[in-house]
């Protein structure tokens, strides 16, 4: 029998969910970190694969070394409360986007710009800092290998799921 | 460094409005990406990050160097991104000192008092600065750019007849070019035991508060001072605030001495935002420039640059010292 999803509901719930702020981190063979924000993320049904949906222009660094094969990490963070979880994997595959991938994005990115305005950003501002092109979106898919707590606080960088 | 952008085209960046992300790798190979609190400008080539938590990214980036910051101003939603190498952490001083003031607001402000404590300040040199396309927004017009403003407050104060006139007409021109609504002048008594400052003069206040004191390191005001840096907070923190009479400040020289003064400082109860400027003749240290607004985030590192700029620019700057 399969071992359980490393992700439990709550968590698939949260990192695909509305109100999350997404980044995608990679390297290079000289272990030179690279990162984007990413625009938006779904979890497969079964909660074991993970993935991003990503301007591939803007992070033409990040694209290039998963593309490579180098190791992935996201971080998925609620601005309003900090709540904050890191995935890792060994590697992602890169793939072209469907239509309704590009719908699930632009509600994603107009969610996320409700969500900052009501804590007084600027919605203009904000809109250029997270703007990206729909028609350069590609999708980057992992299978989490490890996940981590990283709200700031003592329980900060413990495996998900563990104890504070 | 990229011929094309410096550090000081991009300090709009280093305002704390959004935090940056930090992107680091450890020896055997995984990246890690950490939500960076403040990223402080330092100097054209460095910039100094919040060290608040002993986490993967500390470990990262003592073993390996290298990282990537990812850098934002929401207010004319530009981002870039910074290719940095990690030099030394300090734990004191005047960049350790200011970050912390400013982390004190952020922490405030976001509901993480007691969560959010500087324990250094990374200091890192930038090695690349990458602009990101992208659409941005023009910035909110104001009615006299800092610099304009530094210039007209620079010939306010050369044309003061006496050292009192001074004082005020610096004040007044601050009110009408900066849109200063509520600041300080304080000077420096560094002949007394302990070494406090003094208020000189005020604006916008019910009462003037001239005489009143604090020590050196004590609040913005004092670690300005003491450090000869100017403090920005951006958002309110009950640490740093001034609403309290005077007798209550206690020396920040661990004597416990209380200040002799009864005469409260001024301050507004619960300020938004709050800059100090130290007034600086050669080493010399001769006072301190205040100002404060109930807005969050009302005073921008041009403010900062401006009035930094207004003694240095008046020819009579000695006459600060009385």
């Amino acid at each position: 029998m399969d071992a359980p999803p490393l992700l439990d509901e709550a968590t698939a719930a949260f990192i695909a969910g509305p109100t999350a702020s997404i980044a995608i981190a990679s390297r290079d063979d000289a272990n030179h970190a690279s990162l984007f924000k990413a625009v938006a993320c779904r979890v497969s049904a079964d909660r074991r694969r993970v993935t991003l949906y990503v301007d591939q222009q803007l992070a033409h660094a990040v694209v290039a070394r998963l593309r490579a094969g180098f190791p992935v990490a996201a971080v998925f963070s609620e601005p309003a409360t900090h709540r904050t979880i890191q995935l890792k994997g060994e590697r992602a595959e890169l793939g072209a986007v469907a239509p309704a991938d590009r719908e699930h994005a632009r509600v994603h990115f107009e969610a996320l710009v409700e969500h900052l305005v009501a804590l007084d950003y600027p919605e203009d501002g904000v809109r250029c800092y997270f703007h990206y092109t729909p028609e350069q979106l590609i999708a980057i898919a992992f299978e989490p290998g490890t996940a981590f707590e990283q709200t700031p606080g003592a329980g900060a960088g413990n495996p998900l799921g563990s104890a504070a | 460094m990229n011929g094309a952008i410096t550090l000081d085209a991009i300090r709009g960046c280093f305002e704390g409005l959004m935090p940056a992300l930090l992107a680091s790798c450890s020896p055997d190979g995984t990246p890690n990406i950490t939500y960076v609190s403040q990223v402080h400008f330092v100097d054209a080539q460095h910039v100094a990050l919040t060290y608040q938590f002993f986490n993967k990214t500390r470990r990262n980036v003592l073993a390996n160097p290298r990282a990537t910051v990812f850098v934002g101003d929401t207010t004319v939603g530009t981002r870039y991104l910074l290719q940095l190498e990690y030099r030394r952490t300090e734990e004191s001083g005047p960049v350790f000192e200011s970050m912390k003031a400013r982390l004190a607001g952020i922490a405030s402000h976001s509901g993480m008092s007691g969560v959010f404590r500087l324990r250094g300040a990374d200091v890192y040199r930038v090695l690349g600065i990458e602009a990101m396309p992208g659409p941005t927004r023009r910035p909110a017009l104001r009615r006299y750019p800092p610099t304009s403003a530094m210039r007209h407050v620079a010939a306010r104060i050369a044309a003061a007849q006496d050292v009192r006139g001074l004082l005020d007409d610096a004040l007044a021109a601050l009110g009408e070019y900066l849109d200063v609504r509520h600041a300080k002048i304080l000077l420096h008594a560094a002949e007394t035991r302990p070494p406090r400052l003094y208020t000189v003069a005020s604006l916008g206040y019910a009462e003037s508060g001239v005489g009143s004191e604090i020590a050196l390191g004590q609040g913005v005001i004092g670690v300005a001072a003491e450090q000869r840096v100017p403090v920005r907070v951006m958002h309110f923190s009950s640490e740093y605030t001034y609403s309290r009479a005077a007798r209550e400040v206690r020396a920040g020289d661990g004597s416990g001495e209380a200040l002799e003064t009864e005469i409260p400082l001024p301050g507004l109860a619960t300020p938004g935002s709050q800059l100090a400027v130290p007034i600086v003749l050669g080493r010399r240290l001769l006072g301190v420039f205040y100002a404060e607004s109930e807005e969050t985030a009302r005073f921008t590192h041009e403010d900062e640059d401006a009035l930094l700029a207004v003694p240095r620019r008046s020819r009579r700057a000695s006459t600060w010292s009385y």
